[in-house]
């Protein structure tokens, strides 16, 4: 593998407005029963005080997928650029990768009785276009970036965040910058 | 997979006989590599989404073989640059839906769910022969009454107004739900509304988000705050709930509802008593500010404003001095903090804060509320004359008129109407059923009509009280055009794809009606019979909107949206609209409608003894009002209504989360699965306003149609106190 493409999510400017999570939807028409993309509000209780902060999460594009070694037909490919690939084509929908993936990216169609997943938008990489989610995202809190080590040396730079599955399973292509607070005022305190 | 418009409806045909048979997913990319390569077949088509909301956004759409397979924001507006909201990536679920109404249907009795497709030869002649029953039965066509309001703002669909015009003199739903208090405030104060360009937010050094949780309701501006911030603008929301916008704050106040006013006026004393008042700026621009100073000096102290406000008052010093300071800092004004009967005298003192320091009319300042700028079309759709020898309301010089009714109180107010009384509804753009407050009141008097006539896309509440339904066609499938009542810019809408099914627009409605009432009664509709879509569009526009936006045509809009020519800094010539041509700290006209001629504190509403928690309902975050949290994807990643409430106030009622929770007063009452959070404070408890597809969810059970105080003077009515919706709650 040359590289490894994969997410920075900023959670510093993400608001929140699952405008990646639809654009993703827009770009593949996909069913309303899978959920390529997803914004997930962060536990209030795992904050100094309330707040309404948000990741989003697609697949991680994983070092060590688990959905490609658990597939029993071989769906799964793993991609020069680090992006794992799902072949509809091959899949018997036995969701053994649904389970196997700690951030539950692989999606059962309750249509199609198949699994789907984000592809990193590959296709529009190639035509020298950003992901749809990253070129919807409003706020810029989302960025296509080459997991490495000059990346994991920067300041602020976290591997996960609080509520997260622990990475060393499969070592996610996704990086984040974590919330950050400003001073309230609050009534109730 | 490709498909044709034909297949696409055939699969759509098949799913009332087996669910499992339709095909969004036709739509899908199910071979992303082979449909991404192939281009070739792809045309492209502006579009401007037409929602009540700020954005108003420029859309690119993406049509293959006349189905509509994606739709994006346009890069050629440097304010929608390109990207939409989590609504506009929703429009083909909307236009492929296979809950759209198809095709004209009645339903026997109303009511009742016993739907029965007709022929428009039918809908149109059932609805003309009632109109000139009645008209023939009262002497006029005054009993038939038309309630439309926000539902497309494309400028063709005022042809609803039109189509009700042309058949004589009508009762009419005057006014506006939204936001008229605080668009009195600033015509009393500055003659009218007009804001900054938002993309002139870049441009300030202090930003007050005053009641606006733009994250969900205007997400476009956020680019331009958040440049401000890089460059080190300081940004303070002040709102009662810890929305996501505030959570993105330097500074989040979390004020007691209705007390904007106080803390405004707390703001002013320190300014005053800081000799940080602008005083050129006041002189040369402003009439009456000597005699508002005495009156805070003489009346208002700190220690009022934080007792008032539950704001601490090191907090308003401070907020104080960095806003009079900042230089330039600016305000967004939201709707919400306007919906109490207080809420337009609260807009006026936080008028008189821009004013005093000195941020109107600059680049980087102003009080943000809204503007009409850019509205200045013909509204050919619109005015149409009664047919010869129509009655009406008499008028002082033997002229008629039609009748008004307040939009905002239109249960009670249609049923009021005896002489003669209202018999026909015709609702389009609308629905009071889910959005109206006092629901049980609107019931009653939907069940009081002969006939109810409604335009739609949906089977909505209001179309399920309906007797006959007309299929409304979507923006995509129709010519317009979209001006914003925010932004500057103004965008042609082209026809994408056909109309799917039998729908048609407003104003094709229109036309087939007066085919149908001319055919019955030559002479009694005046509307147009004959035009096409896009030429009825082009009929909208004139020299003024030609030279505002830079163009000779309108065609010229195709290559993109335009921006109309104006200053960033709206009022930058210090033209005010007011009579004294200055902004008018003392305001005659506000004196003339029995309101404080000055911004002077006026008491907010409290809470009853028997309902003491305040029930906020503000706008959702995957819909707007009653559109788009129906649709597949919204459903999916929104299941169910919630009701946000303080782990307290929980605690006290025995209240757990995910439990169901009883919200109720003497007026109505419902039930709302609980979730505990502390963005929102121990007496106060929020559920976002939405219909959600297949669910009796409705927050306006326990909203009375209380007014607020201003919106009489620019909108014809006073606006709806909506946050001052007083509940008792129990586990239910």
């Amino acid at each position: 593998m040359s590289k490894q493409l994969g997410f920075l999510h900023n959670s510093e400017k993400c608001i929140g407005c699952r405008g990646c999570e639809m654009a993703c939807k827009n770009e593949y028409q996909s069913d309303a029963s899978v959920r390529w993309r997803q914004v997930y509000q962060l536990r209030e209780k795992d904050f100094s005080q309330p707040t309404r902060m948000f990741i989003s999460i697609a697949c991680n594009h994983c070092e060590n997928p688990e959905c490609l070694r658990v597939c029993p037909v071989k769906a799964y490919t793993k991609r020069e650029d680090g992006i794992v690939v799902h072949d509809q084509d091959r899949c018997i929908g036995c969701k053994l990768c649904t389970m196997a993936c700690p951030y539950d990216r692989p999606q059962f169609n309750a249509i199609l009785k198949k699994v789907e997943k984000c592809n990193l938008c590959y296709e529009r990489l190639d035509q020298g276009q950003q992901p749809a989610c990253v070129a919807a995202c409003v706020p810029e809190a989302l960025e296509l970036v080459e997991i490495n080590e000059e990346l994991d040396l920067k300041v602020g730079v976290l591997k996960t965040l609080p509520g997260m599955p622990n990475p060393s399973v499969t070592n996610p292509s996704i990086r984040f910058i974590g919330p950050k607070q400003g001073k309230q005022i609050r009534r109730d305190v | 997979m490709k498909i044709t418009r034909r297949q696409f409806i055939g699969g759509t045909a098949a799913i009332t006989a087996g669910a499992g048979l339709f095909g969004f997913n036709m739509l899908a990319k199910s071979d992303v590599a082979n449909a991404a390569s192939n281009q070739t077949g792809v045309k492209t088509f502006r579009n401007v989404c037409p929602r009540n909301c700020y954005d108003t956004c420029a859309q690119i759409s993406y049509v293959e073989e006349g189905v509509l397979k994606k739709v994006e924001g346009d890069p050629k507006s440097t304010y929608t640059n390109g990207k939409l909201c989590l609504k506009g990536y929703n429009y083909t679920r909307r236009v492929y839906s296979p809950d759209r109404i198809k095709y004209p249907m009645k339903q026997t009795p109303r009511g009742s769910g016993n739907w029965e497709r007709i022929s428009w030869d039918e809908a149109m002649n059932t609805i003309a022969e009632k109109i000139l029953d009645l008209k023939q039965r009262y002497g006029s066509t005054l009993p038939v009454c038309l309630d439309k309001y926000s539902g497309n703002f494309g400028i063709t669909h005022y042809g609803i107004e039109g189509t009700l015009s042309s058949i004589g003199y009508t009762t009419r739903a005057v006014g506006t739900p939204c936001w008229p208090a605080g668009i009195d405030s600033q015509t009393y104060d500055f003659g009218t509304i007009f804001n900054n360009d938002p993309e002139d937010f870049a441009n300030a050094n202090y930003i007050i988000l005053w009641g606006s949780n733009c994250a969900w309701t205007g997400v476009h501006s956020l680019p331009f705050i958040m440049k401000a911030k890089e460059r080190g603008a300081k940004l303070v929301v002040i709102d009662p709930i810890l929305t996501s916008t505030a959570s993105k704050a330097d500074l989040f106040i979390q004020i007691k509802n209705s007390t904007d006013g106080a803390l405004a006026l707390g703001m002013a004393r320190y300014i005053l008593d800081n000799d940080l008042v602008d005083w050129d700026y006041v002189n040369a621009n402003s009439i009456g500010f000597e005699e508002w100073a005495d009156y805070v000096k003489k009346n208002i102290t700190l220690d009022w404003a934080a007792e008032k406000t539950g704001i601490p008052k090191d907090v308003i010093i401070q907020i104080a001095h960095e806003y009079a300071t900042a230089k330039p800092a600016s305000m967004w004004v939201g709707y919400g903090m306007q919906r109490h009967t207080n809420g337009g005298q609260n807009v006026r003192i936080i008028d008189a804060l821009g004013l005093m320091t000195g941020n109107i009319g600059k680049s980087g300042g102003g009080v943000n509320y809204a503007h009409l700028e850019t509205w200045g079309f013909n509204y050919h759709a619109m005015v149409m004359p009664a047919p010869e020898g129509s009655v009406g309301m008499p008028g002082p010089d033997g002229t008629y008129t039609n009748r008004s009714v307040n939009m905002n109180n239109f249960a009670g107010d249609v049923q009021a109407l005896t002489d003669p009384p209202v018999k026909m509804l015709w609702l389009a753009c609308r629905n009071p059923v889910s959005q109206d407050p006092d629901t049980n009141d609107i019931i009653k008097m939907f069940n009081s009509m002969e006939l109810v006539v409604t335009v739609d896309s949906f089977f909505n509440k209001t179309v399920e009280l309906s007797d006959i339904v007309l299929p409304a066609t979507t923006h995509f499938e129709d010519w317009d055009v979209m001006a914003s009542y925010w932004h500057y810019w103004v965008g042609i809408n082209q026809r994408a794809i056909d109309p799917m099914y039998e729908s048609k627009s407003d104003v094709e409605i229109a036309m087939a009606l007066s085919k149908a009432m001319n055919a019955l009664e030559p002479g009694s509709c005046t509307y147009p019979t004959e035009g096409d879509p896009e030429e009825w569009t082009a009929k909208e526009f004139n020299d003024g909107v030609f030279n505002m936006l830079g163009i000779s045509d309108y065609k010229e809009l195709l290559d993109g949206p335009r921006k109309a020519k104006f200053s960033p800094a709206a009022w930058a010539d210090g033209n005010f609209r007011t009579p004294s041509k200055k902004f008018e700290v003392h305001s005659e006209r506000a004196a003339q409608n029995g309101l404080p001629a000055i911004p002077i504190w006026v008491e907010e509403m409290k809470a009853p003894n028997q309902y003491p928690i305040r029930f906020m309902t503000p706008h959702p975050q995957h819909g707007l009002h009653s559109q788009f949290q129906n649709l597949d994807w919204m459903m999916a990643a929104n299941p169910e209504p919630l009701l946000e409430i303080h782990p307290k106030l929980a605690a006290e009622h025995g209240i757990g989360e995910g439990d169901m929770v009883r919200v109720y007063n003497d007026l109505g009452e419902v039930t709302i699965k609980a979730r505990l959070t502390e963005t929102t404070s121990p007496d106060v408890i929020v559920s976002y306003e939405a219909w959600y597809k297949d669910s009796k969810f409705n927050v306006n059970f326990t909203v009375k149609a209380i007014p607020a105080d201003m919106g009489k003077q620019a909108t014809g009515m006073d606006g709806i106190a909506f946050h001052d919706n007083f509940v008792a709650i129990e586990k239910a």
